[in-house]
């Protein structure tokens, strides 16, 4: 899993059935001490997170398969909504 | 598997059911081993109470999911072991083309942190 910062909500009109209509998120990752990074995901929220909160991303088409199902076209999901992190060693 | 140390922890109570009460530690991969989405960090489920500041061994994939409490949790990483020690040669891992992929020198450090 990787943490980032949920920074907007994506729409689309137009799209493939494997969305199925799904909330989409764009999740901006940050390093460990919270900085952002410049990369972008676009994950598919099942926790109903919202813009600027921290979340944590797992990737993969099983996690996919276990949490929104097999159908959903997206292999990043959002699996938890961070509360809090703390990062101590060097 | 790849080696990382052990640098923070992350609370989430909102989380995917399945992921249970596994305990999720930040681990910063040694070496050139680079997470995806380039946020430098991975999150993964701990099996084996490991603290911060030590250095583990990170699996990655679905052995990960096998290990983090049976193959119905969407983890995509997980602790499976704590390094006591790392043997390795410097002079032949600094070298170029050291091993299949490497294609610039680089080392490991274990110097900071850890119970050793």
């Amino acid at each position: 899993m990787v943490m980032g910062r949920v920074v907007g909500r994506l729409w689309a009109s137009r799209q493939a059935a494997g969305l199925g209509g799904r909330k989409l998120l764009l999740v901006r990752p940050e390093t460990a001490s919270g900085k952002e990074t410049t990369r972008l995901i676009v994950a598919i929220d099942g926790l109903d997170a919202g813009p600027g909160d921290r979340v944590l991303v797992a990737h993969g088409s099983r996690v996919r398969d276990l949490t929104v199902g097999p159908e959903v076209a997206d292999k990043d999901v959002i699996v938890g909504i961070v509360d809090g992190h703390e990062v101590t060693a060097p | 598997m790849i080696l990382g140390r052990v640098i923070g922890e992350v609370w989430a109570t909102r989380r995917d059911p399945r992921l249970g009460r596994a305990k999720l530690l930040v681990v910063r991969p040694q070496g050139l081993y680079e997470p995806a989405f380039g946020g430098r960090h991975l999150v993964a489920t701990d099996d084996v109470q490991a603290g911060i500041g030590d250095e583990v061994i990170v699996c990655l994939g679905a052995p990960a999911r096998a290990s983090a409490g049976g193959n119905d949790t969407p983890v995509d990483a997980a602790i499976l072991g704590v390094v006591d020690r790392v043997d390795f040669d410097a002079g032949l891992m600094l070298a170029p083309g050291a091993a299949p992929g490497i294609k610039r020198p680089f080392s490991i450090d274990l110097t900071a942190g850890g119970r050793r």
